[in-house]
């Protein structure tokens, strides 16, 4: 931490710039914030940060952004009153109600401002309210994960860097997406752990890996596949907690037998020898093994499969909960801010229930991509509101194009926001949000079984925290009995009382207070969190719903069903350092450093195409197309014939052309990863 | 006394370094402004961050014809001041790691200044391939790292052999 200098106070909490949550010092002088930089006493950064982190001083205090509550008229945005906005926009939600029933109304979560709370918070108003339309960026990002995993041991594992021998990252970059994994991952490698990387493009992890597989998007579910086969044939797996903690073994090593090494090599594009290698050198370090899926493998047709794929791996090299392996995350016990027990509505039929059951079962998610076709079409019935609070799905959405005429079809759109986004643009009502640094939440650290209490440093007088916020519109539509506490402290007391922590103890501990030991080995004692209590290999739930009970690979439709007119495969969101999804774009300092959209090229491809760096080019997908610059990167960058656009740029917004009905059949999730398209020199 | 010191082995090639050295020194986000410098060579999955090592006996401090170049009493760290500096670049050709470069819109030779004790390439480097300790402390986890490798690289005989 820089010394403070005279008259500079500081204060610690957690930034949340994005998803990563490391401890902050927030240097205040006379009340506004100077300078941020890494709390030395936080035990998952450790006193370092990222450059994005110290720029929550620019987000702050961002000319643009915007602090008054604004409508739309005829005349454009006009400035409003607070509680005369909130007045109309109940008047407006009870008339749409009336009409058409509480289930015209969804809400929607982004990633912008809060933690947890956030979310639990918009839960609870939805079935306050009596809809259970409640929608987030959580279906397309993180969830599809979440179910993989779910499906075959109960939980989203946590992984251990810190005490692992062989880290294996499938489809993910932590130096963009959670820049701390890449300290563990290194402390790890220094006391000898091996890094293998498996990505169709080198990203900054890769190039530190001792084995990197440049494979084919969408194909890790066979990669995976086929190391399970070669830990059976070699007798290399852990037969205790096979036999006693799992099902499905024998379908599974019966599926596996009729794969051919020959297909995995063509699915893949990896030779037999090195998967022989990576397999041995995972089976020979295990069970102090941490498989960790990254997003890249959630947006394609087979991504709930081919995370099931790598999650069966922890049952077979007994790292599941093992030190060193991938952990089952304990809370810390807080009170549930959702409604589901108390008022289920279920049979309202959220929206993509009866489509992807799945989802609707493991995470109460209604289906976006759904949403924009119910908003236009009125059926299966009308869905005519939505508030959006800190999402921008205009820009991060599938097929934009649909998404911004679904939003301008509401009736009533309310945006709650730091800035103009693409979304709030289309908004009737603009409401200024508070940032993460203007109000305080409860954030567990699971992976160090830790939880902080995040300090409120400024405010704005119009710009309401999310409590507040639901507080005020719940209490104007009736469902005020729901929000009693006075104010968000209020709210946390009582979230904290079942765990016998205090707030004061939690202010007093701003590197995290420790709930509970880290244990290991817990489904020695408690059962998995499956319907059979135990290790999945093949689900009966998922074949009760018409899936296949094992992880099956399908092959991407680029390789099976491949269509001429669109020769390339297009890839898209690869994190860029300084962004967050679609954030950031606005502040001068990121765009001197990373300044537009770009495709990423292979230099063969650039040859045959005729393309040089900085040249636009036109991509066509059966959805549109988009022009865009050329970016040729070095030959082992990307694999040839794969392009890369990352998403969130207006200038060439790449969601114009991704397909919103491709979904995987389970989680609902896009394909945003492996997109047939047609590239030309412009 | 403390460097900065630098380990390929865990470098990413993420710039966060660079990214955090202009903001200090120019308050904007740019590499042209950063002390620190990181080489990335994707082919031969190579990155090399390269900043001064402030030396003990500096060759740049020793040419510079107007005694612009200093070893600061606190923190150690060699310095240019730039209201001394004649724009000759005689330290740009001494130095033997090629640290000092030329800011050609102020005409002044510039280089790393550690951060009056602080550098923050440390502290946003979120690898932990910069690291600022002791000199002392350098040489020791060198000899680890070099137990360690050693290990790994017979290990990995072993279980090569393992494999077929
Ligand atoms: S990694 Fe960077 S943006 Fe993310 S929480 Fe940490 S400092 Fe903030």
């Amino acid at each position: 931490m820089r010394t403070p200098k005279p008259g500079i106070e500081v204060v610690q909490t957690l930034c949340r710039m994005c998803d990563d949550h490391c401890g902050i010092n927030v240097h205040l002088d006379g009340g506004s914030i100077v300078d941020i930089d890494g709390y030395a006493a936080h035990p998952w950064n450790k006193g370092r940060i990222c450059v994005k982190g110290r720029a929550a001083i620019d987000m702050v205090y961002a000319p643009d952004r915007i602090l008054k509550p604004m409508k739309k008229t005829e005349k454009g945005w006009q400035e409003i009153d607070l509680a005369q906005a909130l007045d109309e926009i109940a008047g407006k939600l009870r008339a749409i109600m009336e009409k058409d029933g509480d289930r015209a109304v969804g809400i929607w979560k982004g990633e912008a401002i809060g933690f947890a709370q956030q979310e639990d918070l918009a839960r609870r108003f939805c079935h306050a309210l009596g809809t259970p339309n409640y929608f987030s960026n959580d279906s397309e990002c993180y969830v599809g994960r979440y179910i993989g995993y779910s499906l075959v041991m109960g939980a989203l594992p946590v992984p251990d860097y810190a005490n692992s021998d062989c880290i294996v990252l499938w489809g993910a970059n932590p130096p963009y997406a959670h820049p701390n994994m890449t300290r563990a991952i290194m402390e790890a490698r220094q006391k000898g752990a091996k890094l293998i990387v498996i990505d169709p493009r080198l990203s900054a992890i890769a190039r530190r890996a001792d084995y990197y597989l440049p494979l084919k998007p969408g194909t890790d579910g066979v990669l995976a596949l086929g190391i399970i086969k070669l830990l059976i044939e070699n007798n290399w797996y852990d037969k205790d907690f096979v036999e006693q903690f799992s099902i499905g073994f024998e379908k599974l090593a019966r599926y596996t037998r009729q794969l051919t090494f020959e297909f995995v090599a063509d699915e893949t594009g990896i030779s037999r020898e090195l998967l022989e290698k990576v397999a041995t050198m995972i089976a020979r370090r295990a069970p102090r093994v941490v498989n960790y899926a990254g997003n890249g493998l959630e947006h394609h047709e087979n991504g709930v499969n081919n995370v099931r794929a790598v999650a069966c791996l922890d049952g077979l090299l007994g790292s599941l909960d093992h030190q060193g392996g991938n952990l089952l995350p304990e809370g810390a016990g807080l009170r549930n801010l959702t409604l589901y027990d108390e008022i289920p509505l279920q049979h309202l039929g959220p929206i993509g229930a009866d489509k992807y059951p799945v989802l609707y079962d493991f995470r109460q998610e209604c289906h976006t991509m759904t949403a924009m076709d119910t908003i236009l079409s009125g059926e299966p019935y009308p869905l005519r509101a939505m508030i959006i609070t800190a999402a921008n799905p205009a820009m991060t959405n599938p097929n934009s194009r649909k998404v911004v005429k679904a939003l301008e079809h509401l009736d009533l759109l309310v945006v709650r926001d730091l800035f103009m986004t693409e979304t709030a643009a289309l908004a009737d009502y603009f409401l200024p949000a508070a940032s993460f640094l203007e109000r305080s939440e409860l954030h567990e650290h699971r992976i160090y079984q830790i939880i902080n209490l995040t300090r409120k440093i400024l405010s704005y007088p119009s710009c309401q925290d999310e409590y507040q916020f639901w507080h005020d519109l719940a209490h104007r539509l009736g469902a005020g009995d729901y929000f009693p506490w006075k104010n968000e402290t209020e709210l946390n007391r009582w979230l904290l009382e079942p765990t016998g922590i205090s707030l004061e103890t939690l202010k007093a501990h701003p590197g995290g207070y420790r709930y509970g030991p880290i244990r290991y080995g817990k489904w020695r004692e408690k059962p998995l969190a499956t319907p059979s209590q135990k290790f999945e290999f093949v689900s009966a739930y998922l074949k009760g719903k018409g899936y296949p009970e094992l992880p099956e690979y399908r092959s991407p439709a680029y390789l099976a069903d491949r269509d001429e007119k669109y020769p390339y495969t297009l890839i898209t969101g690869a994190r860029k350092l300084l962004y967050y999804h679609s954030r950031n774009r606005n502040f001068p300092r990121f765009r001197k450093a990373v300044p537009g959209p770009e495709i990423e090229i292979h230099p063969s491809d650039a040859e045959e195409l005729g393309i040089a760096s900085g040249e636009p080019v036109r991509v066509t997908s059966k959805i549109g197309s988009l022009d865009i610059p050329a970016s040729v990167v070095e030959t082992s960058e990307i694999v040839p014939g794969f392009f890369q656009i990352t998403h969130g740029w207006k200038e060439a917004n790449v969601n114009l052309i991704t397909p919103d009905a491709a979904n995987d059949p389970i989680s609902g999730f896009p394909l945003l990863k492996a997109i047939p398209v047609r590239i030309e020199k412009l | 006394m403390k460097i900065v010191s630098m380990d390929p082995e865990k470098c990413v090639g993420c710039r966060n370094c660079e990214y955090a050295c202009s903001f200090i020194h120019s308050d904007d986000f740019d590499r042209k402004e950063a002390r620190i410098r990181v080489s990335v060579f994707p082919n031969e999955r190579v990155c090399l961050p390269l900043t001064c090592v402030h030396c003990s006996e500096p060759f740049c401090m020793e040419v510079c014809p107007s005694g612009a170049i200093e070893k600061d009493d606190v923190t150690g760290a060699i310095t240019i001041d730039p209201n001394r500096c004649v724009g000759c670049k005689m330290c740009i050709l001494a130095c033997p790691f090629g640290h000092i470069y030329f800011n050609a819109r102020e005409q002044v030779s510039q280089k790393c200044d550690l951060c009056s004790g602080e550098p923050n390439c440390v502290k946003f480097c979120i690898s932990g391939a910069l690291q600022f300790i002791e000199i002392e402390e350098a040489y020791q986890s060198n000899r680890d790292q070099f137990v360690t490798k050693l290990k790994t690289m017979l290990e990995k005989k072993s279980f090569e052999g393992e494999a077929k």
